[in-house]
């Protein structure tokens, strides 16, 4: 395996100043910062260390909060991991789907799954649940229970 | 019976054309219905053609347990078959969601969404089960054109007379 081209150094110059910068694997480098800070932290991603790249959004409900981590990556092969923390009584972000266009979908999946609300989003659609699923139950959030009196779409029971 | 509808129920079980559908399975059993359709088993023997179109087909083979965002898609192509129509539900999914069983996107089965003629068990089965399922299920067109439809096998709601019991006596 062949290093990549970019040091963990150069992160640190980057945005050290806007979270704690830490080496998690040999070509991974975490980054933990705040919310209102992720938006630039993407734009310097993107002009000083060449993240020209989206590899994914992803976001998990630890049970406390919401754990959101843009990966990103460039070129040199070196996945940056930007991880905010939300808290679960205003699950709200700024958008990124303005400086990456990619990041819309992503937001849109998750926006569907965790009921998360990104700031900004031009079209925060249904995009992986069936389009008669209730308003305001989110699937993947821990403390979700299927209500066994409520019709969670498919085929209507008069039609079976 | 007339000669055309004899010569038509002739030639439908001497040439069922089937087609497929996947209703969120994982494609382990859409990769099995291809390896099927290879020159290897050569279904072509028993005329069995792999149809694009629903409209054209004979027999259904639906694959997975069928999501919710599916099941409507999935009753409109079966309501756009011709009748007489057969359905094949394929694999542990199709007969009762198996692993995904209970999930909060899945109706467990084909058989809550369309009638289901034959079963094929397995996770996934192997292309020659997935042919003996299709044999079976002219065995069936067969005897449903002697039995002049399908009402004959249909199971009718049993009913179960009730036994009126007197409440047991409570002694304190």
């Amino acid at each position: 395996m062949t290093e990549p081209a970019l040091k963990p150094d150069a992160v640190q110059d980057a945005l050290g100043d806007l979270g704690t910068v830490e080496t998690v694997r040999w070509n991974r480098v975490k980054v933990s910062t705040k919310i209102e800070k992720v938006r630039e932290a993407i734009l310097r991603a993107q002009s000083l260390l060449a993240c020209d790249h989206v590899v994914q959004i992803s976001a998990v409900d630890n049970g406390k909060s919401f754990e959101l981590i843009y990966h990103l990556t460039g070129p040199h092969r070196m996945v940056i991991a930007l991880a905010i923390d939300i808290p679960r009584d205003k699950p709200e972000v700024p958008t990124t789907s303005d400086i990456l266009p990619p990041a819309g979908i992503y937001e849109r999946q998750i926006h569907d799954l965790l009921g998360i609300v990104f700031r900004g989003h031009p079209d925060l659609r249904r995009i992986i649940l069936n389009e008669d699923w209730p308003a305001n139950e989110f699937p993947l959030r821990k403390d979700w229970k299927m209500d066994p009196n409520k019709f969670y779409g498919g085929v209507p029971p008069e039609v079976k | 019976m007339g000669l055309s509808q004899r010569l038509v129920n002739w030639a439908r079980i001497k040439s069922p054309w089937i087609t497929l559908f996947n209703s969120g399975a994982c494609n382990a059993c859409d990769i099995e219905v291809i390896a099927a359709l290879t020159p290897r088993f050569d279904v072509e023997r028993f005329g069995i053609l792999a149809q694009g179109s629903p409209r054209h087909a004979d027999i259904l083979i639906v694959t997975g347990p069928v999501t919710k965002k599916q099941a409507p898609r999935l009753r409109r192509i079966w309501e756009q078959m011709p009748e007489p129509k057969y359905v094949i539900a394929m694999g542990a999914c199709g007969a009762s969601g198996g692993v995904f069983r209970g999930l909060y996107h899945v109706v467990d089965g084909v058989e809550n969404v369309i009638p289901v003629d034959v079963f094929v068990a397995g996770c996934p089965p192997r292309p020659d089960e997935i042919i003996n399922a299709v044999v079976a299920c002219l065995g069936l067109v067969k005897e449903d054109l002697a039995h002049g439809g399908k009402e004959w096998r249909q199971k009718k709601p049993t009913v179960i007379p009730r036994v009126e019991t007197p409440p047991k006596e409570v002694t304190a």
